[in-house]
């Protein structure tokens, strides 16, 4: 029953995965002098280690997944917890809060750029008008970083606040009515208590949110296109544009696998460093 | 106006129809009801293309013919993935005068004289090679044969505001300050001048000097810096010495000579009276810019001077707009005039078929078609193009040229001073590889002799990579 799924997945995943690490081991630009793959065994990954514009936005791309990733646990877990109160207009706040998640990247890229278009959009204005800073993401690399970060977490953060609000619904009343009777703080219930039964949603969340702050392209791309500079030129970027105006596609290719090593590896130090905890409070 | 010009169009099309009539029914008989798909950027020459040719010939032959207008990275992106994988998708594309080298070094693209050739069922009477402008040569292969038909041609020229410029007060309080005539520039101190008076004008910071095409992400301020500023310095080419594979002026090149630097300096230094958007400016944002009276001279392409210049609906600069020559430094122009140098960029593109289409004789009709001789005055006033010798002379073409300042006729009598990119098969390569340092000198982030010293060596290790280096 399970061979059509796994012969499905094994062609649209391990396929193009394996494609791609073939790739990687070839000099391979269609413009080139002699436009055939030439074998070249791990040199585009040596490139790699002495490419510094490489090297920056692997950089960049660390930075933006620790703010975002960060912003948007710390946001999205205040908001679950908000939620899980009675308020007037709740059900309408969560519809409100929800709606971000429904727009694809790119719209949200072009949305952004448009609010932030010199004499056009409505941040520059404002920034201008009521804080005195003149505000232009082309011209300022520190503006335009902050800036998708917060596009980011604007867009990602109604995710996590859905998936840990299910988290949090799912935590047993008893336990916590017991701790605070016997006059446990709200700080030890949630260490104690709130935080071991929401580790595997937790987990889940940050692998997701990770898994896509590292492969951030659209939104970005839209925005700011990687500028100014190499502002915000994260990995998925500078991919793109090795593999697409430049044709290198060996060189490409070894980028790409790198960076799905470099993905996975965070994942799993993460996963040990989450469920250690639990080991050695055993 | 843009009644009177559809019905004029749409008149003219009738007319030269009717006399080819038999012709383009007869030749596509077999072809009715085929679709052929092409793609191109959105620019006005385009999409006069797409809204009034591309009707028009379904109407004659009975081809549909879908084309795709999008932005100019899609659309090279689009083609060369079509054309690489062989997929077919694409019976035409837009091939910009500077790409078709690495097209035809991969044997992309249909030999359109070939092909004619072999069928002379297809050859439309009112077509020929010998109506176009010199412009088509850059569309030979090896062999001297087309392979792809011009269907737009400008040159980047120096627009400045006539009413500004020519305003009394604007002039006195200019002397008053400065200690001579205000008046296009001649000169890059005389730019910087007119930019710094007009920018420092207007208290509501509505009116800028100058536009500069220097996007912080986007290869246009490669562009504007390499094509149309380093040139007029003296610096051609790109600074790069292709027989010896070099960029860099110490194996060669002079991508990162002193009078590049120069240039860059200069170019760097407008920013200062440029408008906010002009860190995110590509080619289209310039026009906008100064269409919506935001700056008062800049370089802009000259297929959209002809709207700049007279439709009211998009622009608020109607009948107040100058067209001259950029201004240049000592010898430059002796060493255009002389063909060894040019003053800015003349661009264009064609129609090409690629070798993966699966319709090229509908295709070949339909680039004949935009290759007649009828169709050009209409499309020429349209998008400010011109691909025919003979376009300039129509009365239509020379009235628009009045209300454009003399655009067209710019283009005619100067328009050899004009280069476009340089022949390099790996154009796109080193483009990208230097880029990045410009971007980073528009930000502050390098200065410009770091800027160009960097981006000489990143280029010339690219052409190494690639081949063609030392």
């Amino acid at each position: 029953m399970l061979a059509p799924t796994l012969f499905i997945l094994f062609i649209t995943g391990f396929v193009p995965f394996l494609y791609v690490l073939v790739v990687s081991f070839f000099d391979w630009n269609t413009f080139a002098q002699n436009p055939e793959p030439q074998f070249a065994g791990v040199n585009n990954f040596r490139r790699l280690v002495f490419d510094e514009a490489f090297l920056k936005s692997v950089g960049l791309t660390l930075k933006f997944t620790f703010f975002v990733l960060v912003s948007q646990l710390v946001i999205g877990f205040a908001l679950a917890k908000l939620m899980m109160r009675n308020f007037p207009l709740k059900g309408l706040f969560r519809t409100v809060h929800t709606l971000p998640l429904m727009i694809a990247p790119i719209a949200v890229g072009a949305t952004w750029r448009l609010m932030t278009v010199p004499g056009l959009g409505p941040i520059p204005h404002f920034m201008g008008k009521w804080f005195d800073i003149s505000y232009v993401l082309s011209r300022f690399p520190d503006q335009a970083f902050a800036t998708v970060v917060i596009m980011d977490i604007w867009h990602w953060t109604p995710l996590v606040t859905l998936t840990l609000l299910a988290g949090l619904s799912n935590v047993p009343e008893e336990p916590l009515e017991q701790a605070r009777i016997d006059g446990a703080r709200e700080w030890r219930i949630f260490w104690d208590i709130t935080l071991p039964f929401l580790k595997p949603v937790l987990l889940t969340t940050i692998f997701i949110r990770l898994m896509d702050a590292l492969r951030t392209v659209d939104e970005v791309w839209m925005l700011t296109g990687g500028g100014p500079g190499a502002a915000t030129r994260f990995i998925g970027l500078y991919i793109w544009k090795i593999v697409f105006p430049k044709t290198d596609y060996g060189y490409g290719s070894a980028m790409s696998v790198l960076t799905l090593y470099m993905t996975i590896v965070l994942c799993w130090l993460l996963y040990v460093a989450m469920t250690g905890m639990k080991e050695n409070k055993k | 106006m843009i009644k009177r010009l559809l019905a004029s169009t749409a008149l003219t099309l009738a007319m030269g129809g009717a006399a080819c009539a038999d012709f383009w029914s007869d030749a596509s008989t077999e072809y009715k009801g085929v679709t052929i798909r092409g793609i191109s950027e959105s620019t006005p020459p385009s999409n006069y293309v797409r809204d009034v040719l591309a009707p028009a010939f379904t109407e004659a032959t009975g081809i549909v013919v879908e084309l795709e207008t999008t932005s100019w990275d899609q659309m090279f992106d689009k083609a060369i993935k079509d054309m690489e994988a062989n997929s077919g998708i694409y019976d035409f594309v837009y091939v910009e005068q500077d790409i078709i080298y690495s097209y035809l070094a991969r044997d992309f693209l249909v030999d359109v004289t070939a092909a004619l050739d072999a069928n002379p069922d297809l050859k439309a009477p009112d077509f020929s090679f010998e109506d176009f402008t010199t412009f088509i040569d850059n569309f030979r292969g090896d062999n001297g044969d087309i392979f792809g038909i011009p269907m737009e041609a400008f040159i980047k020229v120096y627009l400045y505001r006539k009413d500004l410029f020519e305003d009394p007060e604007h002039q006195a309080a200019f002397k008053e300050k400065y200690g001579y005539d205000l008046a296009p520039a001649v000169t890059f101190d005389q730019w910087r001048d007119n930019a710094e008076y007009f920018s420092e004008l207007d208290p509501n910071d509505q009116l800028w000097g100058t536009t500069v095409q220097a996007s912080s992400g986007h290869v246009a301020s490669f562009y504007e810096f390499f094509e149309s500023i380093a040139p007029t310095f003296g610096l051609y080419d790109w600074g790069i010495n292709v027989e010896k594979g070099a960029a860099s002026v110490e194996k060669g090149g002079s991508m990162n000579s002193e009078t590049a630097k120069k240039a860059l300096a200069f170019w760097i230094s407008l920013l200062d009276y440029a408008p906010p958007e002009a860190t995110s400016s590509t080619w289209d944002e310039v026009a906008s810019t100064f269409a919506a009276g935001r700056a008062a001279q800049g370089w802009v392409y000259g297929e959209n001077a002809a709207w700049i210049a007279t439709n009211s609906e998009k622009s608020s600069v109607v009948g107040k707009v100058g067209v001259t020559l950029p201004p240049v430094a000592d010898g430059v122009m002796e060493a255009a005039e002389a063909g060894e140098g040019y003053i800015g960029y003349y661009d264009g593109g064609a129609f090409s078929i690629p070798h993966s289409s699966r319709n090229k004789e509908a295709a070949l009709l339909w680039l004949q078609y935009i290759g007649q001789p009828s169709v050009q005055a209409d499309w020429a006033v349209a998008g400010s193009r011109v691909v025919h010798q003979a376009t300039y002379d129509d009365p239509k073409v020379q009235a628009q040229d009045a209300k454009a300042d003399g655009y067209y006729t710019l283009m005619k009598d100067k328009g050899y001073l004009f280069k476009g990119a340089p022949e390099y098969p790996f154009h796109a390569q080193v483009r990208e590889t230097v880029a990045p340092f410009i971007y980073e000198a528009i930000i502050g982030q390098l200065d410009p002799s770091e800027a160009l010293d960097k981006a000489a060596a990143a280029a010339d290790a690219e052409m190494k990579q690639l081949g063609y280096g030392q």
